[in-house]
C-alpha cells in the first residue's frame, strides 16, 4: 500500500508536470488554481439536478465546470481587452461566488462542499479501490490518473510540432493555416480534467505545484522544448518521491511536503541552473561592472 | 416602497457593510490599478495562499488564536512570499505568473506542514485555525470600517505624493531608475500597498472577495479611459459602487450572501464595460466593423455604376 | 543520456529503500488490542469508554480538530493499513473520507458506521433537501445512547473474547449518560421558558434542540461553505432584540466575526446581548478546557449555555 502511494502521487506528478510544460511556456499556470476555486460550481448544479452527495454525476459536474472555466477564460483573453491573469481573476471569483450563493439560498443545511465530491487527500488515494467483478484492481486514483497520463502524453505526442509552433509563434502558425485556438482548447481541456483528476487524488494545493514546480524547473535549467519536457517529467518524479519520504520521516501532511519540495527544487534550479541561474547571472553583473569600471578609469572618466 | 428603502438605509448592518465595502472597494480599485497594469493581477489569491506559513507560526508561538499576532503572521508570510516572488520575476528569468503559482503553492504546502504539526499537539485551541482570520463581508464591524478608512487614507496619499514617480515606474520602470530614482523603493513602495490593502481585506471580507476587489474594478475602467488618472478614479469608483450596490441586494431577500453578491455586480460592471465602453467595447466594435462594411460595400457599388454608366 | 540513466537508477534505489524503511517503522508494539482507526474525537471518545484496555484506538483527528480543517499525516496511513476496526459518524460528515472509511469492508477490515445506530425517526432531516440529513447527531444523548449499544454489539461481535468486557463497560456508561441527560434538563430548568433560545453561527445544534426543548437558531445553516446576508444578521437581530434573549454563543472551529457582528446589531437596537462562551460543536476540547471526553464536553457547553442565559 505504501507502494502504490508512491506511485500515484508519481502518476499524478507527471501526469500534471505534461500540459504544466506549456502552461509554463504560455503564461497560464494560474488557470490550475482557478479550476481548483470553480469545481465547487459544477458540484453545486450536479447537486441540484441529482438532490443525491453520492451520485457520479457530481464528479463530471466538477470536471465540466472546469473545462467551462477553461473556455470561459479563454474567450476573456482573445478580446485582447485584458491580460491573461486578469481574465482568470474576474471569472474564478464570478463562479464560486455563485456557486456560494446558490449554496447559502438552497442548500444551506446539505453537507454541499467540494470535500462531498472530492476525496483530495494523497493519504487515502490507496484506500479507494476499483473492484470489479468482485476483483480488486487497485487504486482507484492510480487507474484514472493513469488513463489521463495517457491522454496527455498521446496529445503531446501526436501534436508535437503543432503545439510547439503555436507556443512560440502563434501568428506564424495562424497564417500557415493551423487553427491556435482549436488546439488552444483542446490543450486546455486536458489541463482542466488533469486539474480536477489530480484534484481528487492528491488535493487542490498540489495539483498547482505539480503543474507548475516540474515545468518550471525544466524551463530554468534547458531552452528546448523536448529536454525541458524531460527535465519535467524527471523532477516531477524525483519531487513527489522524495516529498513522501519526508512526509514519512517528519510524519507530516504528504501534500504538504511534496509542494515544498517542488518549491525548493525550483528554487535551487533558479539558483544553480548553468545559463539563467541568479548565481551565474549575478557573477555575471559583477564581472561586467568590474570591466565597465576598468574602462571608465582607463579613459580617464571618473 | 420608499419605507423599505428609507428602513434599509438607516439599518445599522447596511450602514456598516455598505460603507464598509464600499471604502474596501474604492480602495482596492485605486491600489489594484498599478497591479493590473503589471500584470500582477492574481497577487491577491496568491497572497492569501501564502498566509497560511505565517498563521501557523504565530499560533506555535503563542499557543492560541490571539488575532493580532496570526495577522501579523498572515502580513510577514505574505511580505516573504511578495519579495521572493518579485525577486524570481524581476529580472524576468521566470514569468511573473509561474512565480506566482510557484510560491503559492510552495508556501501552502508549508502551511499545511506546520498544520499537521499543530494537529499532533493536543491543543485544542487550535480549532478553526485556518480560517480564523478571514472574514466575511456581513460580518463587518464599525472598527473594520474605520481600520479600513484610516488605512485606506495614508495610501491614498501615497498614491498622491508619489504620483508621478509611481505612474513613470509602472509604465517604464527601467527608464524611471535612470532618471535617478530608486527601484528598490518604489518597488518596494508599491508591492507594500498592494499587500496591506489584501491582508486588509482579507480580514474583513476574505479571500475571494478581495480577490476579486484588486482585479475586477480596473479592468472594467480601463475600457473607459486611456489616462491614469482616469482609470484609478473610474476603479475606485466601480469598486465602491460594487460595494454598495452588492449589499443593497443582499439585503433584499433572505440568505442572500453579501461578499458573493458584490463580486457578482463587480463582474457584471465588468461585462457591460468589456462590452458596451466606446471605443475598446466588442459591441461598439462590431457596430463599427458592420458600419465599415456597409461603407465599403456602398462605395464599391457606386464605383460599379459608375464603370457601367461610363462603359 | 548517461546522466539520466544514472539519476534514473538512483532513485529507484530510493524508492526501494524507503519501501524497506517506513514498513519497518510501521511495526510499532504488536500487541493484543483491537487496532481501531476513528474520524471524529466524539467517536475516538467513544470507542474509547467502550472497548477500554482491549482495544488501541487512533482517531484521526486530534482535540480541537473538526472534519473541515482535517489534514492527513503520514502516520494516518499506516494507522489506516493497520487498522482492524475502522469507526465514522457516516451522514456525510466526513464527506469522502466516510465514502473512504465505507469502502474498508472490501479490504478486510470491520467497518462501524453510526449512522446505523441511530432509529430513523430520530434523524432530524434538512430543510432543504428530502435526502440529506444533519449529521450532529452526537448533540442527542438519546442517539448517542443508541450508538454506545451499537459499538458494544459490533465489538462483541469482532472480539467475542472480550465481549463481557465491553458490555460491562457500555452498561457503566449508559448510566453515566443517563446521569448526564438528567444533568442537562436540571440545568435547563434554571432557564426561564422564555429564554431558551440558542444563537449560534453555524447550525450544529439542532438535535440538542429537538431533544431538550430549546429553539436553536443559526444564522447560516449548517453548511459551512454558505455565507450570512447582511439581511440576515438584520433580522436575527431584531429577533434578538425583541425577545430580550441575553446572549449569544460562539463555536471553537468557526470565527467569531459573525456572532460579534451581530452583536453589534443588537446593540444598536437598545438591547444588550452578550457574547455567552466559546461551545464545543464539531470536535470535543482538551484536557486543559476539561473537555476531553463526550460527557466533559456536554457538560461544558450546557454550563456556558445555561450561566449565559439564566
Amino acid at each position: 500500500m505504501l507502494v502504490e502511494i508512491r506511485l500515484i502521487a508519481v502518476i499524478v506528478a507527471v501526469a500534471c508536470a505534461l500540459p504544466g510544460v506549456f502552461l509554463v511556456l504560455r503564461s497560464l499556470t494560474m488557470m490550475s488554481d482557478a479550476i481548483t476555486h470553480t469545481v465547487l460550481l459544477g458540484i453545486v448544479l450536479a447537486f441540484f439536478i441529482t438532490q443525491d452527495l453520492n451520485s457520479p454525476l457530481l464528479m463530471i459536474g466538477a470536471t465540466l465546470m472546469g473545462v467551462a472555466t477553461v473556455w470561459l477564460i479563454e474567450t476573456l483573453q482573445r478580446t485582447k481587452l485584458l491580460g491573461n491573469d486578469t481574465a482568470i481573476g474576474i471569472v474564478f471569483p464570478l463562479f464560486f461566488s455563485i456557486a456560494i450563493i446558490l449554496i447559502t439560498r438552497y442548500a444551506g443545511d446539505v453537507h454541499l462542499d467540494a470535500d462531498s465530491v472530492l476525496m483530495g487527500e494523497l493519504a487515502f488515494a490507496p484506500f479507494r479501490r476499483l473492484t470489479l467483478f468482485g476483483m480488486d484492481l487497485g487504486p482507484k486514483s492510480l487507474w484514472t490518473m493513469s488513463v489521463i497520463l495517457a491522454l496527455n502524453a498521446a496529445f503531446i505526442g501526436v501534436f508535437y510540432k503543432e503545439l510547439k509552433l503555436t507556443t512560440f509563434d502563434p501568428a506564424f502558425a495562424a497564417a500557415v493555416g493551423f487553427s491556435p485556438a482549436l488546439l488552444h482548447y483542446g490543450l486546455m481541456t486536458l489541463v482542466s480534467l488533469t486539474a480536477v483528476g489530480a484534484y481528487d487524488s492528491v488535493g487542490s494545493i498540489l495539483v498547482v505545484g505539480f503543474m507548475v514546480g516540474p515545468a518550471l524547473t525544466g524551463y530554468l535549467l534547458t531552452n528546448r522544448l523536448k529536454q525541458m519536457i524531460g527535465i519535467a517529467v524527471l523532477a516531477a518524479v524525483i519531487n513527489s518521491l522524495i516529498g513522501i519520504e519526508l512526509a514519512f520521516l517528519l510524519d507530516t501532511s504528504l501534500a504538504g511536503m511534496a509542494a515544498v519540495v517542488t518549491g525548493v527544487t525550483c528554487l535551487l534550479a533558479f539558483l544553480f541552473s548553468p545559463e539563467k541561474g541568479w548565481i551565474k547571472k549575478a557573477a555575471l553583473r559583477r564581472k561586467q561592472k568590474r570591466e565597465f569600471y576598468t574602462w571608465l578609469e582607463k579613459e580617464g572618466i571618473h | 416602497m420608499m419605507d423599505q428603502l428609507i428602513s434599509l438605509l438607516t439599518d445599522y448592518t447596511f450602514q456598516v457593510v455598505a460603507l464598509g465595502t464600499g471604502f474596501l472597494g474604492l480602495l482596492s480599485g485605486v491600489i489594484g490599478t498599478y497591479a493590473t497594469i503589471r500584470g500582477e493581477s492574481l497577487l491577491g489569491d496568491a497572497l492569501s495562499h501564502a498566509a497560511l506559513p505565517g498563521i501557523a507560526i504565530g499560533f506555535l508561538l503563542i499557543g492560541r488564536k490571539e488575532w493580532v499576532v496570526l495577522m501579523l503572521g498572515a502580513a510577514a508570510s505574505g511580505l516573504a512570499a511578495t519579495a521572493l516572488i518579485q525577486w524570481m520575476s524581476r529580472k524576468r528569468v521566470v514569468k511573473f505568473d509561474s512565480a506566482l503559482s510557484l510560491i503559492l503553492s510552495s508556501f501552502f504546502g508549508l502551511g499545511l506542514v506546520l498544520l499537521t504539526h499543530i494537529q499532533g499537539s493536543a491543543n485544542a485551541n487550535q480549532a478553526g485555525l485556518d480560517t480564523f482570520i478571514y472574514g466575511q463581508a456581513s460580518a463587518m464591524l464599525i472598527q473594520d470600517v474605520q481600520t479600513i478608512a484610516g488605512i485606506g487614507a495614508v495610501l491614498l496619499l501615497v498614491v498622491g505624493l508619489f504620483w508621478k514617480e509611481f505612474k513613470a515606474y509602472t509604465f517604464d520602470p527601467v527608464f524611471t531608475q535612470t532618471l535617478g530614482f530608486s527601484g528598490t523603493l518604489l518597488e518596494f513602495l508599491l508591492s507594500g500597498m498592494m499587500v496591506v490593502v489584501i491582508i486588509l481585506g482579507l480580514e474583513s471580507v476574505g479571500v475571494i472577495l478581495m480577490s476579486a476587489l484588486v482585479v475586477g474594478p480596473s479592468v472594467a475602467a480601463r475600457q473607459w479611459s486611456d489616462r491614469l488618472s482616469g482609470v484609478m478614479g473610474l476603479s475606485g469608483l466601480f469598486g465602491f459602487l460594487s460595494g454598495v450596490i452588492g449589499t443593497t441586494l443582499s439585503s433584499i431577500g433572505h440568505q442572500i450572501p453579501t461578499g458573493p453578491t458584490i463580486v457578482v455586480v463587480l463582474s457584471i460592471f465588468v461585462m457591460a464595460s468589456l462590452l458596451f465602453a466606446p471605443k475598446r467595447g466588442l459591441l461598439m466594435k462590431q457596430l463599427e466593423q458592420k458600419k465599415r462594411k456597409q461603407k465599403y460595400a456602398q462605395q464599391l457599388q457606386t464605383r460599379k455604376e459608375a464603370n457601367e454608366y461610363v462603359g | 543520456m548517461k546522466k539520466r540513466a544514472f539519476l534514473l537508477i538512483g532513485m529507484v534505489a530510493v524508492f526501494l529503500a524507503g519501501c524497506q524503511w517506513t514498513a519497518t517503522e510501521a511495526g510499532e508494539e504488536d500487541t493484543d488490542a483491537l487496532q481501531i482507526v476513528t474520524t471524529t474525537t466524539m467517536i475516538t471518545d467513544l470507542v474509547e469508554q467502550i472497548g477500554g484496555e482491549h482495544v488501541q484506538v487512533e482517531g484521526l483527528m486530534g482535540p480541537g480538530v473538526d472534519p473541515h480543517g482535517y489534514q492527513a499525516t503520514a502516520s494516518d496511513v499506516i494507522d489506516m493499513m493497520e487498522a482492524d476496526v475502522v469507526v465514522h459518524n457516516g451522514l456525510h460528515l466526513e464527506a469522502q473520507l466516510g465514502e473512504v472509511f465505507s469502502g474498508l469492508d472490501q479490504q478486510g477490515k470491520d467497518v462501524l458506521v453510526l449512522e446505523e445506530s441511530i432509529p430513523e425517526e430520530n434523524l432530524l432531516a434538512s430543510d432543504d433537501s428530502a435526502e440529506a440529513y444533519d449529521p450532529h447527531i452526537w448533540f442527542s444523548v438519546e442517539n448517542w445512547k443508541h450508538s454506545a449499544a451499537y459499538i458494544t454489539e459490533k465489538l462483541s461481535v469482532i472480539d467475542p473474547e472480550h465481549a463481557e468486557d465491553y458490555r460491562a463497560n457500555n452498561e457503566r456508561y449508559q448510566k453515566e449518560l443517563d446521569k448526564l441527560e438528567a444533568y442537562i434538563a436540571a440545568r435547563i430548568e434554571e432557564v426561564p421558558e422564555e429564554s431558551r433560545y440558542l444563537i449560534t453561527a453555524h447550525d450544529a445544534f439542532h438535535y440538542f434542540g429537538e431533544a431538550f426543548g430549546f429553539d436553536v437558531i443559526g444564522l447560516q445553516g449548517l453548511n459551512t461553505e454558505t455565507e450570512a446576508g447582511t439581511r440576515d444578521v438584520s433580522n436575527l437581530a431584531q429577533f434578538v432584540a425583541d425577545h430580550r434573549i441575553k446572549a449569544v454563543f460562539v463555536e471553537s472551529s468557526v470565527p467569531t466575526r459573525t456572532i460579534e457582528s451581530l452583536q453589534a446589531a443588537v446593540q444598536q437596537r437598545g438591547w444588550e446581548v452578550t457574547i455567552g462562551g466559546e461551545l464545543f460543536s464539531d470536535a470535543l476540547g482538551d484536557a486543559a478546557q476539561n473537555a476531553e471526553t463526550y460527557v466533559k464536553m456536554y457538560r461544558s457547553n450546557i454550563d456556558t449555555i445555561v450561566d449565559a442565559l439564566k
